[in-house]
């Protein structure tokens, strides 16, 4: 649980420092590193999500900190057509789908790179790892 | 499957993210929390201290804005207040100017692609870039006008250099594109647009188009050089305006020559991109006037500015404050894009203008060496070269979408229309300095100084008031007017053959109309005819506005011998209206001479009746002005049926400009005259009295469909008519619309049918030992939306309350109470 917690706090850090620093592509690329580095389970990538969210969510309440966040959902809102509501919800889950999609692409990623290796290490004759192979299994353990 | 999923959703946002998709911008840059547009918000409050700094800076430049967002900028040099002007400018905004600028340079390609190219090339082809660059080619570098506009240049680009992302306005985002180096040309861009909006004269097209119809004779008299109501500015020693009413020739037969020459025009109107010919009445007008220390209660001079233009958010117009210690302590109004203040105050003298609407464009008919691609053009038989220049148009990747060979005589741009060659001369496009008249009026010590400091100047011409602190008031029609060979009149396409054509030279500023401390005590201008003919024929100008409001504000100056500032405020949104006054009783008395005769009718009855109710004053809570506009909007239909747009079809399909209810009201004193009669009804010759009222008739009738009965809420005036003000991409989320105000038209205020033109700026000073002046806009100092700066004047201007002005001689002499932030800006 601890674990967890940790993961979270420092992700969601990683999330809103590359934003702050970089820009929004900043969120699919540590996104991709994550899942890189976590592979292709479920909870690595609810976190990634999850924590996207958090950090967009932080920023944009230091932005209503330091100025009229409502009156920009309101007017940008107006020239979008959409209520102030809507667009903070849709700022939100372009953080959690970049986010969630670069973490999957990404654990994708290692779990290709993992069974070309087992691949190269195996015998011609034998069969390729199946999905879900066992030293993925392994450092879940 | 997931991964694909995931995959094909990645490759979307990415692609989404950083490249706009329809209209929808980058949505990545666009949401970013930290960098997009979300983070304006930190921008949208003034920060309560921060620095700056800017290249070319002598000294430090301490810049302070009170709590009306207004900046007061104590500089040691003009250069260094300018260069601090452009960077508090381009802070509260920065889109503005750079749209503004890219309209009048036809650049908006750039930004929005080939939607405006349309626009960019008829922006061209008027020649507004390539006399904005003769102009500053002409300028003489020393001179205080190239030094500012230089200085701000620098300003504004030190800000742009230095903007933080949170700093980028919204519209930029929207848009997805990046501000440009700002160039001191652009100052000059901007007084060329402002030259088309106030100096590009449409008489010509009405002349020739009530020709095109019902013969010269008749459009003469529809389009007068000369007001049949006389309500001149410059003082003709009368206590009330003078009629000068005749009766108008019959309409005569179609002029063949004019309908060609009509069309022509109407091309190169459209080619030219000029703007439809004026159908918003006259709210786009303007009004002013000074009272002497005599007629006022405190015995020191009154001002009142009050200049009508397009409403906009953010204002057409920036406030400031700007002191050099020593030499300058001005404050007032200008236009973002350039430096200095246009209409405002200093320590002694106070000004401000409206518009003359002097015809001062005309157009030739050329002869070419060949008619497609010439280089040549005939003047008393021998070749002349022509001024060829290439324009190129380029999207928002910068590839040329577009490129246009322009052809320039020595008159101006030349265009091709209906196989015709044609130049046009006007006097925007001339080389000028009218960014050095401006700055100088702010050293002004006395009105005659004021008046000096105006000479020379070109366009567009103004009629320019100015009050001192010695008392003094005075009031000149300032611009150069031409001279045309002939007639002298400027309504004719001359031929371009002959150099006889040519305007031969300037009026002399003596013939200038002006007045100076008149024994009535005040001085009052509203676009009217300026000079009384009987004591001036220098042709200036033909189809003047309805004196209305001059004869309102003149009556208003006239009945009061005490005025105050307060006075001078209500005046501004004076409800009565002297074309009410005229018109009333001309309704109510062909009723009452109809009913006489036994042709009156229960709607007819009803009609007077409720329209006898009316105060004549277009209050919001009125519930009768509503009838009375109906009617006379009837009335001009039913009248000039011989100019409708069904007998213009026979005539080219052109639409014409009605004649001015000034007109309307001359032929009132002719009730059999021909122009009564309908002839949409064959067989029956209407009178006047029959048109009168058949007119208050069908208004009734229409009121009480579109707005239900004279009783209910339909008719207020609130529920009527309001000012709509659009922000400058036409954005509805960042407009403000529908905003009720007092006023309808030819009102002090005027309340044009759209409601998108009226009162941009209010100011009303007191000359006395100290300088003291109020003041508003509609709308606010800050360009960013989402600002408590960005409309906060509009509850203020909207009921017709002034803010005072802050006029601080020195930054301690602020009060820190209303110091909402202070900028340090610095050499850099």
């Amino acid at each position: 649980m601890l674990k967890t917690v940790v993961k979270f706090l420092i992700l969601t850090e990683a999330f809103t420092v590359v934003t702050f620093a970089g820009g929004w592509w900043g969120v699919p690329m540590v996104a991709l590193i994550w899942g890189l580095s976590e592979g292709p389970r479920a909870r690595p990538v609810l976190l990634a999500s999850i924590c996207a969210a958090a950090a967009w969510g932080s920023l944009l309440l230091l932005d209503a900190a330091r100025g009229p966040l409502g009156e920009v959902a309101a007017r940008f809102g107006g020239v979008m057509g959409m209520s102030p509501l809507a667009l903070y919800a849709i700022t939100l889950l372009l953080a959690t789908l970049l986010s969630w999609s670069a973490s999957v692409v990404g654990a994708e990623i290692r779990r290709a790179v993992l069974a070309l290796r087992a691949r190269s290490k195996s015998p011609v004759s034998e069969p390729a790892p199946a999905p879900n192979a066992p030293e993925v299994a392994v450092m879940d353990a | 499957m997931r991964a694909g999923i995931a995959a094909v959703v990645l490759a979307a946002l990415l692609f989404m993210g950083f490249r706009p998709v329809g209209q929808l911008p980058a949505i990545g840059r666009l949401l970013d929390p930290a960098n997009g547009v979300w983070a304006t918000a930190k921008a949208a409050d003034l920060p309560v201290t921060e620095q700056g700094s800017i290249p070319g800076l002598g000294r430090d430049v301490e810049v302070l804005f009170d709590d009306r967002g207004v900046p007061h900028i104590f500089a040691a040099t003009e250069e260094d207040a300018y260069r601090a002007l452009g960077y508090v400018m381009a802070r509260d905004r920065l889109f503005q100017m750079e749209l503004q600028t890219r309209a009048a340079n036809g650049r908006l390609t750039e930004w929005i692609g080939s939607k405006a190219l349309d626009a960019d090339r008829r922006t061209r082809a008027l020649g507004l870039e390539w006399g904005a660059e003769r102009k500053i080619a002409a300028y003489d570098r020393s001179s205080p006008g190239f030094r500012a506009i230089s200085a701000y240049a620098d300003g504004v680009n030190a800000w742009i250099a230095g903007m933080r992302p949170r700093d980028l306005p919204m519209e930029y985002r929207l848009l997805g594109v990046k501000p440009g180096k700002w160039e001191p040309i652009y100052s000059v861009n901007f007084f060329a647009k402002m030259a088309l909006t106030l100096a590009f004269n449409d008489a010509t097209y009405n002349r020739l188009a009530g020709q095109a119809k019902v013969g010269r004779a008749a459009a003469d008299a529809l389009f007068p050089v000369n007001s049949p109501i006389q309500e001149p500015i410059q003082p003709n020693g009368q206590r009330a305006a003078r009629y000068d009413l005749a009766a108008l020739p019959p309409p005569g037969a179609p002029d063949s020559a004019a309908v060609v020459a009509l069309a022509a025009h109407r091309s190169i109107l459209a080619a030219l991109g000029v703007p439809k010919p004026n159908v918003n009445g006259d709210a786009l007008g303007s009004n002013n006037w000074a009272v002497a220390p005599k007629r006022t209660a405190a015995g020191y001079a009154l001002l009142a500015g009050d200049p009508h233009l397009e409403l906009t958010l953010p204002s057409i117009w920036y406030e400031m404050h700007i002191v050099v210690p020593g030499r300058l302590d001005v404050a007032g109004v200008g236009f973002p894009g350039v430096p200095g203040v246009i209409i405002g105050f200093n320590r002694n003298v106070a000004w401000t203008f409206t518009n003359t609407g002097s015809d001062v464009n005309d157009y030739y008919g050329e002869v070419v060496d060949d008619t497609l691609h010439p280089t040549r053009y005939k003047v008393d038989g021998a070749w002349r070269s022509l001024e060829q220049r290439v324009e190129t148009y380029r999207d928002q990747a910068g590839s040329v979408i577009r490129t246009d060979t322009l052809y320039f005589t020595h008159r101006g741009p030349m265009t091709r229309q209906l196989g015709k060659w044609i130049s046009m001369r006007w006097t925007a496009l001339e080389p000028s300095d009218e960014q050095t008249n401006f700055l100088k009026l702010g050293y002004s010590r006395n009105a005659n100084e004021w008046l000096d400091a105006m000479s020379g100047y070109i366009a567009p011409t103004q009629n320019g008031l100015v009050a001192d602190r010695t008392g003094n008031i005075a009031i000149r029609s300032t611009g150069s007017y031409p001279i045309r060979p002939g007639d002298g009149r400027g309504d004719v396409i001359r031929d371009g053959s002959a150099s006889a054509s040519d305007w031969t030279g300037y009026l002399a500023p003596s013939r200038y109309p002006f007045a100076m401390n008149p024994a009535q005590g005040y001085l009052a201008s509203a676009n009217q005819q300026p000079v009384d003919p009987r004591i001036n024929r220098s042709f200036i100008g033909s189809d003047w506005y309805s004196p209305w409001r001059a004869m309102r504000i003149n009556s208003l100056l006239r009945a009061d011998s005490a005025v105050t500032p307060d006075a001078m405020r209500r005046f501004q949104t004076d409800p009565g209206s002297a074309r009410a006054d005229a018109f009333v009783p001309q309704f109510l008395a062909a009723a009452a001479r109809e009913d006489s005769a036994g042709r009156s009718d229960a709607t007819l009855r009803e009609a007077a009746r409720l329209l006898s109710q009316w105060d004549r004053r277009y209050t919001k809570d009125n519930r009768r002005a509503v009838l009375f506009e109906m009617a006379m909007e009837q009335l001009a239909q039913r009248t000039w049926d011989e100019l409708s747009p069904g007998e213009a079809r026979t005539a080219g399909g052109e639409v014409v400009n009605l004649p001015e209810s000034q007109v309307l009201l001359e032929l009132m004193q002719t009730p059999s005259s021909p122009w009564w009669d309908d002839r949409r009804t064959p067989g029956v010759v209407e009178t006047r009295d029959e048109i009168v009222t058949a007119s208050l008739r069908a208004a009734l009738v229409a009121a009480r469909r579109i707005h239900g009965d004279p009783a209910g809420d339909g008719w207020l005036w609130s529920n009527v008519r309001h000012a709509n003000i659009y922000h400058l991409a036409h954005i509805p989320a960042l407009s403000a619309l529908g905003v009720p105000v007092q006023g309808g038209p030819s009102t002090l205020s005027p309340s044009g049918g759209k409601g998108t033109e009226g009162p941009s700026w209010r100011m009303v000073v007191e000359l006395g030992p100290d300088v003291r002046a109020w003041a508003t806009y509609p709308g606010g100092q800050s360009g960013n939306p989402a600002s408590p700066r960005y409309k906060d004047r509009l509850a203020l201007w909207s009921t017709g309350r002034l803010a005072p002005v802050l006029f601080p001689k020195t930054p301690a002499e602020l009060d820190r109470k209303r110091v909402i932030s202070t900028l340090r800006l610095v050499p850099r």
